[in-house]
């Protein structure tokens, strides 16, 4: 189990990141950021990049900074830094208690946001985190940088929107109200959940006033489960509503199976943990009022 | 005719005033792991040696059409890339203990047709890992594929393709045995409990893969082997019969293992692999396995079983027989042959007094990596089949399910069962009164009612008394045939003491190497009992198998009983000669000599005594104080053979003694099942182990929670799934899932000492317990959680996928 | 075609090392191949074990799915660097004598682990510590030995660093 032989660039600017993937285009090339998904990947020689960009020197992409309300993280921000940043505690808790999700410390301690959100596992919890909180992905191409929304993002497993010659570069989340959930059921403690569930509730005057879900796990991406947010808008957040929020939220769905679960269980564990996920961010809104 | 033999060793008087055994010293071995010192096999890889990788088939079963070598021979840093066809050339068939070899030949890789995904098809010899492992992509295979058979029952069926079309079936074995008078008492009973059970396969898994680090010298035509596998020395002429090389010219020599759990038991394939290679391109080469060819090409997976069983009972609970009618799924090759259920007849019955027992069993070939050993060894699955059909027949009958064990515990010992072996001792009312107070038993079963009913939480005691056969005779392996191929009766261990000049003791061990059990420990401990010594100044050296005495290795919780009598032995010989010299030295007879805190002194007078270095200065170095016949030294060896067996009778209605130091458990989980989820969840763990006498009580504890923890892997988590076109699907730890700290519960742990009348000290082995009782206690207890809706699973692992189904089942039969 | 060979310098266990490596060159290759220390294990090969854990810049990676070159001027920590010479590190003494190791090979990795876990936290309870070594795979213990000896690592450290503390004033 080892890798296969590849070229290697360690550019220290964005810029030169996108010349290497222009100029090496032919090679397949690919982007190295924590290595966490892709070196195993190579190791089982399942990815074989004929060309790969580390990022590690490009310090642009490294922070996490709160600007006009909205956390913008650098894409090479580990995840352990992540996790334990005041500035996302506080402006983005959803990400905050999420990425604590992510696998194990040390995997953490390598693994980066823009890393986790551009290899668009389906059964990641940070594409779906993106997905709940709206952000915006900046990516930075020959052609310049451009903003992709969250939505548009993910098209498929493992499959983005960035170009070949692109690189992600920024997560921008704006700020939100509200009490926040992520919940998730994996088999053994830090291995890819079969279900996860990211929520994010305000309520207003005893109303749920926004609410945004995301799921992982059910679909070839994370998706929003958009009838289960509309059956709570306007509504009261008691238990009929959370019970209905959770039946609409998996109405429709058609998981594949696979060797953990079948497509009925992989829908009772989403309807069950969008239930958790509702329960525990209403209370939080509550709580916070 | 059954002629039964029920000669026993003599029963012995155990000393009870022991300094070292029975006390919880630190390992002696542990310093060198802890400083990362450890020298397992991969440590031992050198700059001058090759690598080798070994291209695997990606299919179940295929007919090789040709291969292409041309590219990776001309890859950077290859020395030499074999196929299967010249490995057939170069070596002999794979041992193979199965019941037919020559029908269904293993082979170190495929020669014209592959039979599970994970074979091995070529090998490459390069300069490293990296660049043998870039060659084998090159190798170009054109397979015509072949229609797979996956499922065992299946394979059984009229028109399934063959595994080995030699064979003519994939039938390996089929046999009924009666022992005892079944159909009377089946005839007599009240009720007849019935049950359908499944036991899927999983395996050891240890960290560390099996490895192998080959040198044949052309000059002398020696060959040496280094590896983590173990069990060679008495076996040592069939590895050397495959590598076509007399058996004095080779040496195998024991590294400490990173685990086994039994999966590195007489595993040849990688020593043959690399010795083959060594000898082909004259330099020394290893072999280490990658973990995709230890989950998929290790050949040792675990059980993998259908049962069909009928539990004879009376009314009040007495039970009388069982009908056993199992399928096992050996894969596609069967080298231990049908072992794994002698294992399971040394303790059938169980702790209770069942009067006659029937087994059928049919080993069945599939396209499937094949079943090697895993702790239990096969007598973990009958455990957990007979604690749920005794579960089942409580509940069926409306009895305590403690009550009903209970009042059928065997009471007098030692005590035949109807297969012939021998309980040799126990306490089984002790143990489980024990366990009802460490588990807190009526407070958990007064808990469960009270959350089901005020907050419909699903709790379940999974209260299960069961069997731990330790210490395994050879027997076992041929008493299957009526004219076996080799009825071998002997599996020893060896130890050599050597006292030095000044007193200081070096104990040898043969074959027998490290694999996390703690040999050393041991040894020290009871070297130090026997010489009254610190037990760290005990050197322990490991030889290798050439210049070895006869051994086996660990295995069948044997080792530290074997290697007990060993040192036993070992230590009478050389007291003997020191109780002459001392003698000598102060002038009297030995016979009034007495041995005292460490050397030998006159009965009665204290102050005239010879310490044992006293006396080892004089052996060596003053030959000519003493008479002609004593030579120069202190230095003896024991070969200590099993020390109960006898032979099965002609007709196998009884199969002799065989597995004779039993030990005993009473496992108590309490658990939650999330029936929303499937999730299982402890809140609670008891277990209490009675293995005869302690050796090192932490260290036996330390076993019980590592093999419980194998065992919730086993029972909740771990499974080698194939699909249907016998494609492995747990090919990496993201989907064969280890427990992780956070699956395992803290246990609670008592210890009962009924010593064995037959054993030193009254010990009896414990290493694979926690994983004979785990998997059975947490199947009772998840029926425990789920009767409430009418839910009973009877397949293992019961992951959350199979619970959901269940309960979907049962609420859409109600 | 192999990538070039690149040359990195990394400081391991205190001492600056200086190496040219393929790209592809796994930081665990080059820790116990090239440089010899063999105390850092390779168990599963695809990040999921922990047996290869070692320290970067005082934090636990897998160093089986981490390049060498990852590690260019870094400084990394493995389970040779704990004791001084005769003297067992705190959490090797524990683990001794709570006998939290049965076949030593996840016994690095969990080492370098617990070290990371008590530097962020020198009071864990039993639980803290389940949840956090729940990173790493042993197939031998269950776990229950190695959480006590880390719990009591962690109080002979406070303990070591209080009396430090103490003749200091």
């Amino acid at each position: 189990m080892k890798p296969p032989p590849f070229h290697y660039a360690a550019p220290s600017s964005v810029a030169e990141a996108v010349e290497l993937l222009v100029a090496h285009a032919a090679a397949e090339p690919r982007v190295l950021a924590g290595g966490q998904s892709l070196i195993p990947l190579m190791n089982f020689r399942l990815a074989q990049p004929g060309h790969l960009i580390d990022l590690r020197n490009v310090a642009e992409l490294d922070g996490i900074r709160v600007d006009g309300g909205v956390l913008v993280i650098g894409a090479m921000t580990r995840q352990s830094v992540v996790e334990r940043s005041p500035e996302v505690a506080l402006t983005a808790p959803l990400l905050a208690e999420a990425v604590g999700l992510v696998a194990h410390a040390p995997i953490r301690n390598s693994g980066t946001i823009g890393g986790s959100i551009a290899h668009a596992d389906p059964a990641a919890e940070l594409p779906a985190v993106a997905l709940a909180l709206d952000a915006e992905l900046v990516a930075t191409g020959p052609e310049g940088t451009r903003t992709i929304p969250a939505a548009e993002f993910l098209l498929g497993p493992f499959s983005t929107a960035l170009r070949p010659d692109e690189i992600l570069t920024e997560i921008r989340i704006p700020r939100r109200g509200g009490g926040h959930a992520f919940v998730e059921f994996a088999r053994t403690h830090g291995n890819f959940a079969l279900v996860g569930v990211a929520a994010q509730v305000e309520i207003e005057a005893g109303r749920v006033a926004r609410a945004a879900i995301a799921l992982t796990g059910v679909a070839p991406t994370a998706i929003r489960a958009t009838a289960a947010e509309n059956a709570l808008l306007g509504a009261a957040p008691g238990a009929e509503t959370i019970a209905a929020a959770a039946d609409a939220a998996v109405t429709g769905l058609t998981p594949a199976a696979d060797l953990h679960a079948s497509a009925a269980t992989r829908v009772a564990l989403a309807r069950s943990y969008v239930h958790r996920a509702l329960e525990r961010a209403i209370s939080r809104a509550q709580d916070r009022r | 005719m059954t002629i039964v033999d029920r000669s026993a060793p003599p029963v012995r008087t155990h000393k009870d005033n022991r300094k070292w055994v029975g006390k919880s010293i630190r390992r002696v071995e542990d310093p060198k792991f802890l400083r990362g010192g450890g020298g397992y096999i991969a440590d031992l890889v050198t700059p001058d040696m090759l690598h080798v990788a070994v291209l695997r088939s990606p299919h179940a079963h295929a007919r090789i059409a040709a291969i292409d070598t041309v590219a990776a021979l001309s890859a950077p840093g290859v020395h030499a890339v074999i196929t299967g066809a010249r490995a057939a050339a170069l070596c002999d068939p794979l041992p193979d203990f199965g019941p037919d070899p020559a029908n269904h030949t293993w082979r170190c890789l495929a020669v014209d047709t592959v039979r599970y995904v994970g074979e091995g098809v070529a090998v490459v010899v390069a300069d490293d890992r990296y660049l043998a492992e870039d060659a084998a992509a090159l190798i170009e295979v054109e397979y015509e594929p072949l229609d797979p058979v996956v499922d065992p029952e299946r394979a059984l069926a009229e028109g399934a393709p063959l595994v080995h079309e030699p064979l003519g079936s994939n039938c390996a074995y089929d046999r009924t045995f009666d022992f005892g008078d079944v159909e009377t008492d089946f005839a007599e009973a009240d009720v007849v409990i019935r049950d359908r059970l499944r036991w899927h396969r999983s395996g050891g898994q240890p960290l560390e893969t099996v490895g192998a680090i080959a040198d044949f010298d052309h000059a002398t035509g020696e060959l040496t082997v280094h590896t983590n596998s173990l069990s060679f020395t008495s076996y040592l002429f069939m590895v050397a019969g495959t590598l076509k090389i007399p058996t004095n010219k080779l040496d195998i020599i024991p590294v400490p293992a990173g685990g086994s759990f039994g999966s590195k038991l007489f595993a040849t394939k990688p020593s043959v692999i690399a010795g083959m290679c060594s000898r082909e391109v004259g330099r020394p080469v290893v072999y280490l396995e990658d973990r995709v060819d230890n989950m998929s090409n290790c050949d040792h997976h675990g059980s993998d079983r259908v049962y069909e069983v009928e539990l004879a009972m009376m009314r009040d609970g007495t039970m009388r027989s069982l009908k056993i009618d199992t399928i096992d799924d050996y894969g596609a090759y069967i080298q231990f042959g049908v072992g794994h259920h002698g294992n399971a007849l040394a303790q059938v019955t169980g702790p209770y007094r069942i009067g006659s027992v029937r087994y059928r069993v049919r080993a069945v070939l599939t396209n499937k990596n094949q079943q090697g050993a895993y702790r239990g060894f096969g007598s973990e699955v009958n455990n957990w089949m007979l604690e749920q059909m005794v579960d089942k027949a409580a509940r069926e009958l409306g009895l305590d399910p403690v009550q009903v064990r209970r009042q059928n515990f065997v009471r007098t010992f030692p005590h035949f069962i109807p297969t012939g072996n021998v309980y040799d001792s126990g306490n089984y009312d002790a143990v489980l009164d024990q366990a009802l107070k460490l588990s807190d038993y009526d407070r958990w079963r007064a808990e469960q009612r009270r959350l089901l009913e005020e907050e419909g939480r699903y709790i379940g005691i999974g209260l299960i008394t069961a069997q731990e056969r330790s210490v395994f005779s050879a027997t076992e392996f041929w008493f299957w045939f009526d004219e076996p191929g080799a009825p071998v009766t002997s599996m020893p261990e060896s130890v050599t003491l050597k006292v030095d000049a000044t007193g200081g003791i070096t104990a040898t061990l043969y074959s027998c190497a490290f694999w996390g059990n703690s040999p050393e420990t041991m040894v020290a401990q009871m070297v130090a009992e026997e010489f009254d010594v610190d037990p760290y100044s005990v050197s322990i050296v490991y030889r290798g198998s050439r210049d070895g005495l006869p051994a086996t290795g660990p295995g069948g919780s044997r080792t530290t009983v074997m290697l007990a009598g060993a040192v036993e032995g070992a230590t009478a010989k050389i007291k003997a000669k020191a109780r002459q010299a001392a003698a000598h030295l102060l002038e009297i007879d030995p016979d009034d000599l007495e041995w005292v805190d460490g050397g030998y002194q006159v009965k009665g007078v204290p102050e005239r005594r010879k310490s044992l270095g006293d006396i080892a200065i004089a052996l060596h170095l003053f030959k000519h104080s003493f008479p002609e016949e004593i030579e120069s030294g202190l230095e003896d060896s024991k070969v200590f053979d099993h020390p109960y067996t006898t032979m099965p009778s002609a007709d196998r209605k009884d199969l002799g003694v065989f597995y004779p130091f039993m030990g005993h458990a009473c496992h108590v989980p309490v658990i939650e099942v999330d029936i929303e989820t499937g999730g299982v969840r402890f809140l609670s763990y008891a277990a209490v182990h009675d293995c005869g006498t302690l050796v090192n009580p932490r260290s036996l504890a330390g076993h019980i929670v590592g093999g419980t923890a194998q065992g919730i892997g086993t029972a909740l988590y771990e499974e080698f799934a194939y699909d249907d076109d016998g494609q492995l699907q747990a090919t990496s730890f993201l989907d064969y899932l280890i427990p992780s700290a956070m699956e395992v519960p803290e246990l609670k742990i008592g210890h009962a000492e009924t010593p064995s009348p037959y054993t030193p000290h009254g010990i009896k082995g414990g290493g694979e317990g926690g994983r004979m009782m785990a998997p059975a206690a947490l199947n009772v207890a998840v029926n425990d959680a789920l009767a409430p809706l009418g839910v009973r699973v009877t397949e293992l692992p019961m992951t959350p996928d199979r619970l959901l189904t269940a309960i979907r089942n049962a609420r859409e039969s109600r | 075609m192999t990538g070039q060979k690149r040359h990195i310098t990394l400081t391991v266990n205190g001492r600056p090392v200086s190496a040219d490596v393929e790209p592809r060159r796994l930081l665990v290759d080059l820790l116990r191949e090239d440089l010899g220390l063999h105390g850092t294990h390779i168990g599963c090969e695809h990040g999921v074990c922990g047996t290869c854990t070692v320290l970067r810049d005082g934090a636990s990676i897998r160093s089986c799915i981490t390049f060498a070159v990852q590690a260019d001027g870094a400084e990394i920590s493995t389970v040779e660097g704990l004791a001084q010479g005769a003297t067992l590190h705190p959490l090797q003494e524990e683990f001794w004598e709570k006998q939290g190791l049965q076949c030593g090979y996840c016994t690095p990795g969990m080492l370098m682990r617990a070290c990371e876990i008590i530097e962020r936290n020198p009071d864990p309870t039993p639980e803290q510590v389940r949840e956090e070594i729940a990173s790493n795979l042993c197939r031998c213990t269950g776990y229950q030995f190695i959480t006590e000896a880390v719990v009591d690592a962690a109080k002979r450290m406070r303990a070591d660093s209080d009396s430090t503390t103490g003749a200091q004033t």
